[in-house]
């Protein structure tokens, strides 16, 4: 049978055990096992971004990350951001700047420009671009995605 | 303050038309809250998987499900034996959901289970055992189309005159073929051979379109449900739940008016829930057979393996021209690679044949199609419908006879473009035309004719980095499109006693942003904000009927019917309210909520109130009113020939890029559009709509390629399929011309497919520009543009298939 | 996919090279390669899945003496980041910058990158020119047993190494260059980053007075590994980089490299890259 492995951590500012498959990523583990569905399943290879969460505040593909090793970490996802009134500013501007059209890759979006902001709060449209390189969007063209974030510079202050 | 000084209030007139209003569902969408198929579980669902075929082209000689069905945890497992009322599915019925006898492609639906958990699913699915007998592969269409080629679907072969495998079922009769081909068309209008007399340049090119796909970001997936009656219940991201319905119906041999779809929101679409997949019966087989719901749901690799594409299309295109610049001719043979069935993709010569025959006044048109079985992906509708193929060789004809003449290719383009009042060879009859404003405007704010004779200038100097610029138009319907007898919706709209909207429409929402824009017709006809309204779009239980989402029809004929049902309820609220003040009903209007004097926008009476007035008295009354919308469209005679549409949308796009002469490297840095819209109604959404269509259609033309190898398909998934990333959206420039259609909701058009269709064409255009090499094939790769420059790349020639040959 | 028996998290270098004695083990680190590969099938996990992310001495950037280490664990955003490499190795950020995505970037490490080995690795190319080692450590006895090797003899085929399953990659080690050292990636694909390279060049050497030593030219996505150009090298040393000079070796390097067929591109094209990027990137040099 599956090898079951127990773990602990801290999911949107709750802690939580879980008793997972060694070889379950940390995806299927939020979306089947905790049932936090607002991460995305785009790919599971890592090239989409729709499945981006942040852990210990760095931003990463949770299909590409084993469950067993959020053990002891401080685990992000979209319903924790969306909770959290800091990054209404980003929500916002998504809203606002059309940058939300089917929405499927939008909560990877917003994971990954969290990330982003936090490190560059003053990040300009080129560099935004690159940081959201890994994530894919069939609909919008990125344009109004990429001005949605840079907006937010203004935003916040 | 005494009542006598009390001024009236006033309410200024405001218009929700134009302005930029976010989608209604987007902050449910950016907290993640939305539930797309893929986040709802219904409680005792199983999981569905299919087996697909091993090979690409053979006889299925047994299949072993024991294993697979000993598995614990393993509920059903089904072959096309257990399913003995099979009926064939898709445009053709040409194949069955499980495969009978004989597996045509790599994507082939052998066998399906359903079982408690995904992985349980695919465990079993490994245990199954299948004998097939190989069959030589068709993978190119010019060899399935040769007279002895091996038949992909040799059915019927019967001594009694039924055929060998498609016997299931039966009702309704699958022909057979003696060859490959699928499907033909053959349109005429003039006289090619007088037109080509009459012609001073004549130039003929063969074309390569190749194979590209969707790519959604949600993958494909279903629930389905029996209940305990036996009605059916799905959830499914089809763009046709109405259509759908009946077939569902006929292939599950069931009654349709016990079908019940609800349509969850979807993560993309572009065309690719148009047809019925093999995938969605199954579904349903495993559910009927489980009494459990059964969910499915592909993997990425399923998605790219088992999805439709584009169809991959291959043109000769002969045209000529005047020394004048008048356009005399254009004979066009395509060949289609359909796949191994039939679906839309098949059917994507109606659109080409448009962009042949009406995109710019030609006096004589021929236009020859055949698609042809092979053993490769089938192809099915996707965003431009044939018109990317189509306008992707025109428009590069169009700078070459330009050339040819020596005349300027704005010039030569802006002599032949069509004009509002004209009537093309096909029928087509333009009420509303910005064609030449978009094709002016395009060129003025991209500085067209500077750059490009610029261009061609410094082509000549060193350096390892070509600048070009290119120009592409085109033409699609935008007003609906009458391929069924019916190209209607239906509407049903209330009001509560707070004066809140509840509009049921039967046009679904698969992403493009509908729900928000018939929001705004119908709160701008009622004088409503736009937070007074709900939208009701995704069951057939409640919603009325619509043909479907294709053909950029939802704006026209939806927001038609919206505006229908809601003039209906403004007419019954000033009546009463006329009643009511004792006053004409013109002198009433809906303004912000509240019932106005028409004159000065002065306050009667709050809108809601009045409703409750209504509601509570006596005879008490509710508005509720239904409108169906029929566009004044025809349907299409034998020859292609009517009004298909009840209104058409124009474009143009300047296209600008830099080559890398060094490594084939074509960066794509700037797209000046111009489309005519006939009016704008939401401002960030039409903006939305174009900016992701130019960057699909920058995939189309640099990036994107399913690249398929004897039937194989060698790059099933994100790393090899290069969909555009962020750093690489060229910067766009967008503008809008309003030629205000009068038949349009609030003047507007269809525009959900312009914006990919010129994209590859004018890049082309602009790559000649910037080097001088003309590229026939497509997508335009380092290396595929590299081996052009060094001049590597063969001459590409087909020599037009006839019917009659 | 097959399922490991057991999950173990050292905590120390000591637990870790304890447990991969039996070599039945599959190193976890960041995941990027792994989890893919697993998922796929391609990789099959063994009896131990051993999570290697909480061992401190695979962590860190250090100047030591005359060289800097580079802990196993360091993701290549931390590279990027890190003041040392910045100012010693830009030819490495470089690499960086065009590695994968930033969500990859953020724990994809230095040790993954190194023992995946693959051709198209993008680390592998500017640390081949930087004459990077490769530090192991293992436990043969009861104690541990660190060495090194150049990265340069290291890999043998796609996805193999000369790493023992016993061995743990704990670092590698770079010597900071002398005065005049110049060192220049160059990674061909259609996007910035988030692609696998098409072909990728690294130069590196001494440059004085307008003629170069120490010459180390590696390529990548042109052999089963990535690899040391060596004719090319050979033509390169101690030359004054004329344009006659630039043209010839530019060609010798065209005619070095064996590439194959692939979805990406064909070999011929793989080989015009390799001659005109390496021009181009001479004349760059020249130019400077
Ligand atoms: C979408 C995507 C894009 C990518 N793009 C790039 C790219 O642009 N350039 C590039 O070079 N790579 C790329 N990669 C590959 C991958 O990210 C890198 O190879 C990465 O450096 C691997 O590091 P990791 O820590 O994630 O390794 P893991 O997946 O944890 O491990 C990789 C392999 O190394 C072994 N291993 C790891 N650490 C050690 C150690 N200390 N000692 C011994 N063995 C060890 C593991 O057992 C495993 O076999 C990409 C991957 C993905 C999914
Ligand atoms: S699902 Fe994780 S990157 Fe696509
Ligand atoms: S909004 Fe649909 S994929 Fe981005």
């Amino acid at each position: 049978m599956l090898l079951k492995h127990d773990i602990e951590f801290t999911l949107n500012g709750v802690k939580r055990q879980v008793s997972v498959d060694v070889t379950t990523n940390t995806l299927a583990m939020l979306r089947d096992v905790i049932g936090l569905t607002g991460t995305k399943y785009g790919c599971g290879e890592g090239e989409c971004g729709a499945c981006t969460i942040q852990v210990d505040g760095v931003s990463l593909n949770s299909c590409l990350m084993f469950a067993v090793d959020c053990d002891g970490r401080d685990v992000t996802t979209i319903e924790g951001l969306a909770n959290d009134s800091k990054a209404d500013a980003l929500r916002e501007a998504f809203v606002e700047h059309g940058a939300v059209q089917c929405g499927f890759c939008t909560p990877g979006m917003i994971m990954q420009a969290d990330h982003l902001l936090h490190k560059h709060p003053h990040a300009d449209a080129d560099s935004v671009k690159r940081g959201i390189e890994g994530n894919l969007c069939r609909c919008t063209g990125y344009k109004k995605i990429v001005d949605a974030i840079v907006a937010v510079d203004g935003a916040v202050k | 303050m005494s009542v006598a000084e009390k001024k009236p209030r006033v309410i200024e007139p405001d218009s929700l038309i134009g302005k930029r209003i976010p989608k209604m569902d987007a902050p449910e969408k950016a907290s993640g809250r939305t539930r797309y198929i893929h986040d709802i579980n219904l409680s005792g669902q199983l999981y569905g998987r299919i087996l697909r075929s091993a090979r690409i082209h053979a006889l299925i000689k047994s299949i072993d499900t024991s294993a697979a069905r000993a598995l614990p945890g393993v509920h059903v497992v089904i072959t096309a034996a257990d399913i003995p009322d099979q009926r064939p599915i898709g445009v053709a019925r040409d194949h069955f959901p499980l495969k009978v006898g004989r597996v045509r492609s790599q994507r082939d639906e052998i066998a399906a289970v359903a079982a408690e958990s995904e992985e349980i699913a695919e465990a079993a699915l490994k245990l199954i055992r299948v004998v097939y007998e190989d069959l030589p592969v068709i993978s190119d269409p010019e060899e399935a189309i040769k007279p002895g080629a091996a038949l992909i679907h040799p059915e019927p072969h019967g001594a009694d005159g039924t055929h060998l495998h498609l016997k299931q079922g039966t009702s309704i009769a699958h022909k057979g073929k003696p060859d490959n081909i699928a499907m033909t068309f053959d349109y005429v209008h003039g006289d090619v051979i007088q037109g080509e007399a009459e012609s001073d340049v004549v130039i003929e090119d063969t074309f390569r379109l190749h194979y590209v796909t969707h790519c959604c970001m949600g993958v494909s997936g279903m629930i389905a449900e029996f209940d305990a009656s036996g009605n059916l219940l799905m959830y499914s991201n089809t763009q046709v739940p109405f259509l759908h319905k009946r077939e569902f119906a006929e292939y599950l041999n069931m009654d349709p008016a016990r079908i019940r779809i609800i349509q969850p929101p979807i993560g993309g679409g572009f065309g690719s829930k148009l047809d019925i997949y093999p995938f969605e019966v199954i579904c349903l087989y495993l559910a009927r057979a489980a009494k459990r719901p059964v969910k499915m749901l592909f993997t990425r690799e399923e998605e790219f393996l088992a999805s439709p594409t584009r169809q991959p299309v291959l043109l000769t295109l002969r045209s000529g021209c005047k020394k004048d610049g008048t356009l005399t001719f254009r004979q066009v043979h395509t060949l289609h690679d359909n796949g191994a069935y039939t679906s839309w993709g098949a059917t994507t010569p109606f659109v080409m044949m448009q962009t042949f025959s009406s995109l710019y006044r030609v006096p004589h048109c021929d236009y020859h199609t055949a698609a042809v079985y092979t053993n490769n992906p089938y192809a099915g509708s996707f965003r431009g419908y044939g018109n990317l193929q189509a306008t992707f060789a025109i428009e590069q004809h169009m700078d070459m006879l330009a050339e040819r003449i020596g005349m300027d290719s704005l010039a030569f383009r802006l002599k032949n473009a069509q004009d509002s009042g004209e009537t093309t060879g096909q029928g087509m009859v333009f009420k509303s035309c910005g064609f030449k404003d978009c094709i002016n405007t395009a060129a003025q704010r991209s500085d067209y004719t500077r750059k490009f004779k610029e261009n061609e200038v410094n082509r000549s100097r060193p350096g390892n980095i070509r600048r070009g610029i290119g120009m592409a138009s085109m033409l699609h319907v935008g007003g609906g499109a009458k391929i069924y007898p019916s190209d209607g919706c239906g509407t049903i709209l209330k009001m509560d006693d707070f004066a809140n909207v509840t509009l049921i429409t039967g046009a679904s929402e698969i992403g493009q942003g509908s729900e928000t824009v018939l929001s705004q017709l119908v709160c701008e006809e009622l004088g409503l904000p736009i937070s007074a309204i709900t939208v009701v779009n995704n069951d057939t239980a409640i919603t009325p009927w619509d043909v479907g989402v294709h053909a950029s029809r939802t704006t026209f004929i939806a927001g038609n019917s919206a505006i229908g049902a809601a003039k209906k309820a403004k007419t019954k609220i000033l009546a009463v309210a006329a009643k009511k003040y004792e006053c004409a009903e013109s002198d009433l209007d809906l303004r912000g909520g509240f019932v106005i004097k028409a004159s000065s926008g002065e306050v009667v009476v709050e809108l809601s109130k009045l409703l409750r007035n209504l509601h509570f008295q006596d005879k008490a009354e509710l508005v509720m009113t239904t409108f169906y919308y029929e566009p004044p469209s025809v349907h299409q005679d034998k020859g292609f020939k009517g009004d298909v549409s009840a209104a058409y949308a124009w474009g143009a796009q300047v296209v600008e890029v830099e080559v890398d002469t060094d490594t084939g490297r074509v960066r794509m840095t700037k797209v000046t559009g111009a489309h005519d819209v006939g009016r704008v109604l939401n401002r960030l959404g039409i903006e939305g709509q174009i900016e992701g269509g130019v960057v699909m259609g920058q995939g189309y033309a640099l990036t994107e390629e399913l690249l398929i190898e004897n039937g194989v398909m060698k790059n099933p998934n994100f790393r090899d399929y290069k969909l555009v990333t962020a750093p690489e959206i060229p910067e766009m420039d967008i503008s809008f011309i309003e030629s205000m259609d009068g038949e349009g909701p609030q003047g507007a058009k269809g525009v959900g497919e312009a914006p990919a269709i010129c994209v590859a064409a004018a890049t082309a255009n602009a790559i000649c520009n910037a080097t001088g090499v003309r590229m026939f094939e497509l997508p335009f790769t380092p290396e595929k543009v590299y081996r052009a420059l060094h001049g590597q790349t063969p001459k590409l020639y087909w020599k037009p298939w006839r019917a009659d040959q | 996919m097959t399922e490991p028996k057991h999950y173990f998290a050292p905590t120390s270098l000591d637990q870790a090279v304890e447990c991969l004695k039996d070599g039945d083990v599959t190193i976890l680190a960041g995941g990027t390669d792994l989890t893919p590969q697993s998922q796929s099938g391609k990789l099959r996990i063994k009896q131990t899945l051993m999570n290697i992310r909480r061992v401190p001495e695979l962590t860190g950037i250090t100047l030591e003496g005359d060289e800097i280490r580079i802990g196993a664990l360091t993701t290549i955003t931390e590279i990027m980041e890190n003041a040392l490499v910045k100012q010693h190795f830009p030819v490495l950020v470089e690499a960086c910058d065009h590695f994968a995505s930033d969500q990859i970037r953020n724990v994809a490490t230095l040790g993954g990158n190194i023992c995946n080995a693959s051709p198209a690795g993008d680390t592998l190319i500017p640390l081949l020119v930087l004459d990077a080692s490769v530090e192991l450590a293992s436990m043969p006895e009861a104690t541990l047993y660190r060495h090194s090797m150049p990265l340069s003899t290291f890999f043998v085929g796609p996805g193999k190494t000369r790493r023992s399953l016993c061995e743990l990659v704990t670092g590698v080690r770079i010597r900071v260059p002398g005065p005049n050292h110049i060192a220049h990636f160059h990674k061909l694909g259609t996007r910035p980053a988030l692609d696998i390279s098409t072909i990728s060049i690294g130069i590196a050497g001494t440059l004085k007075e307008g003629i170069l030593s120490n010459v180390r030219v590696a390529f990548g996505a042109v052999a089963p590994t990535p690899v040391r150009a060596s004719q090319t090298e050979k033509a390169l040393e101690g030359q004054r980089l004329d344009a006659v000079t630039i043209g010839k070796v530019a060609g010798i390097a065209r005619d070095e490299v064996k590439p194959i067929d692939d979805v990406r591109a064909t070999a011929w094209y793989r080989k015009e890259m390799i001659h005109n990027i390496t021009k181009r990137m001479l004349s760059h040099v020249a130019q400077a």
